[in-house]
């Protein structure tokens, strides 16, 4: 196999696992799913629990 | 404001505070040098006919200082911060860390003895000789393990996309510095490159522009993705958007360092490829400044009382400004009237002055008051003062370099009836000459900001503990 047929199995590969991951993304997970994840900077300060109640106070 | 200060977990902060202090130290020194190098280019005289002092060898010192020693510096800063915080965790091999703060200040002192003596290796971004190279290696493996080994122990499931922006700058800037320092040294202070003639300037460009996408974009965008949610109080716009920023950005960046080189020796479908991938990175850079921007849907009310978020999203804005100027100027047909004119400059420094510094210093105004036990920083006025004198300058430079670029392209490919050359190099001098007295002025207005940051970073740090009370926000 040369070169070039080794770079085009690669390029191909490379699209369908992009398109793989827009359809895992979009498709199969579901909005709640990335939820918790997206609040990660927040959970951290969670734990003191009247501080967490101050900044929704704000809101 | 969400500065609160976690309880539960005892994080090093040591190492943050560290480099949050040389962030602005060394923003500052890198800055001023380049103001330097400004009055330069407009009173030749400022060299003082000496040679330590003269513009090719102060000027990779301007390029190192600001990339290597101030954006570098906040980015381990504001990368031990968040991967700590967002894991959940303290920091892995925290002696380690102390080696990386200790040993890349090395690598800058080094750096700023070196250059001006005229030692280098001649690769833009890449001059450092070959013994320094070595110590950056090693700082940079301590890094990775530091960062990843935080990330293994996390207390939390998920890794937050932050981090995993960081993951992606600290992994390619790695295999870049290694692949584009690979020679032959002769001496302690004498190396030439393994690579030759055109394969060099490839691996170079390759080198050169993927530390603009890795370390000037990929590590930025993670503290965007930490810092923008957490000042503005509120998650990012969409996570599953920033998945596929993240895949898509580091998939097309690592292609696109052709661009640096069209119309030269490289082969032209080589060129092609860069040209492409360069336009089409335009979409996940404005993927990822949308969702950037977009977290504020609902609660733009805060950019007017809050300047730090001011700079966080006004950052963002040069950075879509510079993602769509940058595919732009990549084409080839764009290129031959931008390339090797002051354009190019105007366009790294709306990246570097827009995007990169403001980020940072809007991160840096957000995790100081966090890390020396402060509510807030000692006087949010100043940090407004300093975001309008940022702005003015910024706008300064690049309107000064766009005019100055694109009249200089114009001059420089205008030609008579006959054939022969409306105007000569000298000629085209002379026109920049204005613009290069307004890119000073653009300068100077960007370091009286920085050091009325210095002056408030300063009082923030030796105000008593818990001195400084988070404003309350007005509803």
């Amino acid at each position: 196999m040369d070169m070039a047929t080794l770079h085009s199995i690669f390029t191909v590969l490379v699209f369908v696992g992009f398109i793989g991951l827009v359809v895992w993304l979009f498709v199969l997970k579901r909005k709640p799913d990335f939820d918790e994840q997206a609040n990660l900077p927040f959970a951290d300060d969670q734990k003191p629990k009247q501080q967490q109640k101050q900044e929704s106070d704000h809101e | 404001m969400s500065q609160t200060k976690s309880l539960n977990v005892d994080y090093n902060y040591t190492v943050v505070r560290l480099f949050a202090v040389t962030t602005v130290l060394w923003g500052i020194v890198g800055m001023v040098v380049g103001v330097l190098l400004a009055a330069q280019l407009y009173w030749p005289a400022l060299n003082f006919d000496t040679a330590w002092l003269t513009y090719s060898r102060l000027r990779p010192l301007h390029t190192n200082a600001v990339i290597f020693a101030f954006g570098t510096s906040a980015l381990f800063a504001t990368s031990y911060y968040v991967v700590q915080r967002t894991c959940q965790v303290r920091l892995f091999a925290e002696k380690l860390a102390m080696f990386t703060f200790i040993g890349w200040q090395v690598v800058i002192i080094a750096a700023a003895i070196t250059l001006p003596l005229g030692i280098s290796q001649s690769k833009e971004y890449a001059e450092l000789e070959w013994p320094i190279d070595i110590l950056i290696t090693l700082v940079w493996v301590s890094y990775a393990i530091v960062f990843f080994g935080t990330l293994v122990k996390r207390n939390t499931s998920h890794i937050y996309v932050a981090n995993w922006f960081y993951g992606g700058f600290i992994i390619t800037v790695a295999a870049l510095h290694i692949v584009n320092s690979m020679v032959i040294p002769v001496s302690l202070f004498k190396s030439y490159s393994v690579y030759a003639g055109a394969v060099d300037a490839m691996v170079q460009w390759w080198y050169g522009h993927n530390a603009v996408g890795f370390l000037l974009t990929a590590g930025f965008l993670g503290m965007m993705y930490y810092f923008v949610p957490k000042q503005a109080g509120r998650p990012v716009y969409s996570y599953r958007l920033s998945v596929v920023h993240f895949w898509a950005l580091i998939a097309l960046y690592i292609w696109a360092g052709s661009h640096h080189l069209h119309y030269t020796a490289l082969p032209d479908w080589t060129q092609s490829v860069g040209m492409v991938m360069s336009v089409i990175l335009f979409v996940p850079s404005w993927g990822g400044m949308i969702n950037g921007i977009m977290t504020l849907s609902g609660a733009w009310h805060k950019l007017k009382t809050d300047p730090i978020l001011r700079f966080l999203i006004v950052s963002l804005s040069f950075y879509g400004m510079s993602t769509f100027e940058g595919p732009m100027m990549a084409i080839k047909s764009v290129n031959a009237l931008s390339h090797y004119t002051d354009w190019t400059i105007g366009h790294v420094h709306s990246g570097a002055l827009g995007w990169v510094a403001m980020v940072s210093i809007g991160a840096m105004y957000h995790l100081i008051p966090a890390v020396f036990n402060q509510g807030r920083m000692y006087s949010v006025k100043l940090i407004n003062t300093h975001f309008w004198l940022h702005t003015i300058g910024v706008v300064l430079y690049i309107v000064a370099m766009w005019i100055s670029g694109i009249m200089q392209g114009m001059m420089w490919r205008a030609v008579n009836i006959d054939g022969t050359l409306t105007y000569s190099f000298v000629q085209s001098l002379e026109a920049s000459y204005p613009f290069y007295l307004m890119r000073f002025i653009g300068g100077c207005f960007v370091v009286t900001g920085m050091l009325i940051m210095a002056y408030n970073v300063v009082k923030t740090i030796r105000a008593k503990d818990g001195a400084l009370e988070p404003i309350a926000e007005a509803a």
